[in-house]
């Protein structure tokens, strides 16, 4: 089977829309919290990566009578952007029905249903919790293949595309439409508030002073196809293959990681075989470094343990664009295929003094590639693991 | 990965729990359940039911790391959403209890059940109106194929909706769980199935379902689906029909036609799936369930009751016309 590669790209975070603002964005490393718009939010912490209201979508309110809140019209413009980005010409030229269309969220359209319970009634029977984000985005397309929304929260979006990847496979779809969209919301703010898990300044994962994780809202959405399938078509480029992946489950806690890292370890393994990838073919790691306590310790141990070392350099995604939650993963995967595609790892954000138990390589100047591989993490509540392993690909 | 051809897996059990009358200290235990929610509650009751008698030692002679789960839901967490929100508003974050808190995040509804019975290969929620029981089979039964498991849970799982909620006039609550596994292995230990299933789903957009062509694309979409799932074509065989009043729901029932037994729809995805059920256990014979929502997903189940006490039959035995197989090409390795 040729590869599955990824030929389109949209992207809409703190750093701005699309994704030549979200290079400059990683490259430039800046960026900061701000307080939720959401009303009512009665919680210690109340602050998170937002997208900056400039680059706010300007709608849709509603499509074909469902009611959008802003999860959904963040992925809605990241699918435009990406599909934009793969040749939307050609890909709008297919048959509808072997298009897919998987987008994961945790919360959903959550401001728009929190906006409802004070005000009273909704006054629509038109809502769904969380699958909006993946009808908005099919409905748009005219997609007609099987429209998914996997919601395995932090890991969900990493799930997403290697289901994605097994329906090309498996011949039940040519293109798929995918990602991960997360929007503020008051309720997951206010329970990660009540678990402690909030850090009251930044995000800064592997830090000595981290005191839990912040969260990041926005959408990252991919274009994948089969690379042979791309050629015919005649899409622009591949920014990445992806080459392999592992799943697995702690099944060990609701919110706790396993503290000996075998299932995540498993997990890395598995991809990295599957890719084909020794340890030493690896270029970077965007983990999924939470900034929580025991999430940064066991994933460091695990991965100097796979990578035989802890020389490989680390992206640290989530001390610039915050927690994005089901949106992680693709946020992870979309990163990797950027650095591949440009042969850069950029420096990371500045986190001050790092953790002695956390040993992983975090430069904050940037350095080309050295490798063709790019290993991405995403965990989760419930202990669902993704490793993905993503490789250069040209069409 | 245990990458395979073909995969014929078979339905070893199954189990409906209904939320009327469900008591979680008879249901599960004295100890240990109180603050898990119900949606989570129901599964897990009829997870266990799901594998009485033979079917717990059929899962503990599973590799830990050969076990999966998922599970569809729409609403699971509404009401519970509905009631943190409500504290965070009157009283702030810090009255939210820590022991539900971990709950805002559907994915942990199968938590409990997963380091219970150590499902240490995956777990995947999906969440959708009426079709995410459909495509928690369907995405099971696809990774079961791609080599990632080898014993599957599958099913739906909802919770009531609050009073005032959108939709909770056709509120749902209970659960519906099925064992699925290797006809092969389950041949090896002299087992027997209740039979076989086949999931797949797409989606009409609304405004197609709504434009003069929305009944015939549904009808040739729905045809597509039965025909690769292997339901027979003489248009004999049972479908039911679980169907909104959406321009989709009216698209794809004006599509069935007069084969399809209506059944009113409700605002989760526990219908479709207790249709199936009922399917597995009505006699040997092919059936089909069809489920659609507003939003334009629509899904499509075929299922192949066997005969009592039949054995699973090896794969070689049931090459032709199987009708719940799911197919990965000779060349998928990755």
């Amino acid at each position: 089977m040729d590869d599955v590669v990824i030929t389109g790209l949209g992207v809409l975070s703190c750093l701005g829309s699309g994704v030549e603002a979200y290079w400059k964005g990683l490259h430039a490393a800046r960026s900061a919290p701000r307080r939720i718009p959401a009303p009512n939010a009665d919680m210690p912490h109340p602050s998170m990566y937002l997208v900056p209201d400039e680059d706010l979508p300007a709608g849709p309110a509603e499509q074909d009578g469902l009611p959008l809140g802003r999860g959904s019209q963040f992925a809605l413009e990241a699918a435009r952007q990406a599909v934009a980005d793969a040749g939307a010409d050609s890909l709008a030229a297919l048959d509808p029905a072997r298009v897919a269309v998987s987008v994961s969220t945790g919360m959903g359209d959550a401001d728009l249903h929190e906006g409802w319970r004070p005000a009273g009634p909704a006054g629509t029977d038109r809502w769904a919790p969380a699958f909006p984000a993946a009808a908005v985005v099919a409905g748009w397309f005219g997609a007609e293949g099987p429209s998914t929304s996997i919601s395995n929260a932090c890991s969900a979006s990493g799930y997403a595309l290697t289901v994605a990847a097994d329906q090309i496979r498996s011949g039940e779809a040519d293109v798929v439409i995918v990602g991960g969209t997360e929007a503020c919301s008051r309720v997951a703010m206010a329970c990660f508030n009540r678990l402690g898990a909030m850090d009251p300044e930044r995000c800064r994962p592997f830090a000595t002073g981290r005191r839990g994780t912040l969260f990041g809202e926005g959408a990252a959405v991919m274009v994948v196809e089969s690379a042979e399938h791309a050629r015919r078509r005649g899409a622009p480029r591949a920014y990445a293959a992806l080459a392999g992946s592992g799943w697995s489950c702690d099944a060990y806690h609701a919110t706790a990681p396993e503290p000996t890292g075998a299932e995540i370890g498993r997990g890395m393994r598995q991809a990295l075989e599957e890719a084909g990838a020794a340890p030493s073919d690896v270029a970077f790691v965007v983990p999924h470094g939470t900034g929580t306590e025991l999430n940064d310790v066991v994933e460091s141990e695990t991965l100097a343990t796979v990578l035989g070392g802890t020389t490989t350099p680390v992206y640290n995604l989530k001390a610039l664009v915050g927690h994005t939650g089901s949106a992680a993963g693709a946020f992870g995967a979309l990163t990797s295929a950027l650095l591949l595609h440009h042969g850069t790892v950029p420096g990371n954000v500045d986190i001050g003094e790092q953790d002695p138990r956390c040993t992983v390589s975090l430069p904050t100047a940037a350095a080309p590639t050295r490798g063709r591989f790019g290993l991405v993490n995403a965990y989760a509540f419930g202990g669902n693991n993704i490793s993905l392993v993503l490789q250069e690909a040209r069409l | 990965m245990n990458h395979r051809n073909t995969t014929d897996l078979v339905v070893t059990g199954l189990a409906v729990v209904e939320a009327e009358g469900f008591d979680h200290r008879t249901a599960l235990g004295r100890r240990g359940y109180k603050y898990l929610p119900l949606a989570a509650q129901y599964f897990l009751a009829a997870a266990r039911r799901a594998q009485d008698g033979p079917g717990e030692a059929a899962r503990e002679a599973t590799d830990p790391r050969r076990r999966a789960a998922t599970v569809g839901t729409n609403s699971a967490a509404v009401a519970l959403h509905a009631a943190m929100d409500r504290t965070v508003l009157e009283a702030g974050a810090d009255d939210l209890s820590p022991l539900t808190a971990p709950y805002f995040s559907i994915n942990t509804y199968i938590t409990k059940l997963a380091v219970e019975q150590s499902l240490k290969g995956f777990n995947i929620t999906c969440t959708s109106p009426r079709t995410a029981g459909v495509e928690a089979l369907e995405t099971g039964v696809r990774s079961l194929a791609a080599g990632r498991a080898d014993w599957l849970l599958a099913g739906a799982t909802e919770a009531g909706l609050p009073p005032g909620a959108p939709g909770a006039a056709h509120s749902e609550a209970g659960a519906v769980a099925l064992v699925l596994e290797r006809a092969e292995a389950v041949a090896a230990r002299g087992g027997t199935a209740l039979g076989r299933l086949a999931a797949r789903t797409f989606f009409l957009p609304p405004r197609t379902a709504a434009g003069p062509d929305g009944a015939r694309r549904a009808a040739d979409r729905i045809a597509e689906a039965l025909a690769a799932l292997g339901h027979p074509e003489d248009g004999d065989a049972p479908v039911t029909a679980v169907l909104d009043d959406s321009p989709v729901g009216r698209a794809v029932a004006a599509a069935l036609g007069d084969r399809a037994r209506p059944v009113p729809a409700g605002a989760g995805c526990l219908a479709p799936l207790r249709q199936l059920a009922g399917q597995l256990t009505a006699g040997p014979g092919p059936r089909a369930v069809v489920t659609a929502a507003a939003e334009g997903n629509v899904g499509v189940c075929v299922t192949t009751a066997a005969a009592p006490g039949e054995p699973a039959a090896a794969p070689e035995e049931r090459a032709a016309g199987r009708p719940a197989t799911a197919e990965q090409p000779a060349d998928a390795g990755r």
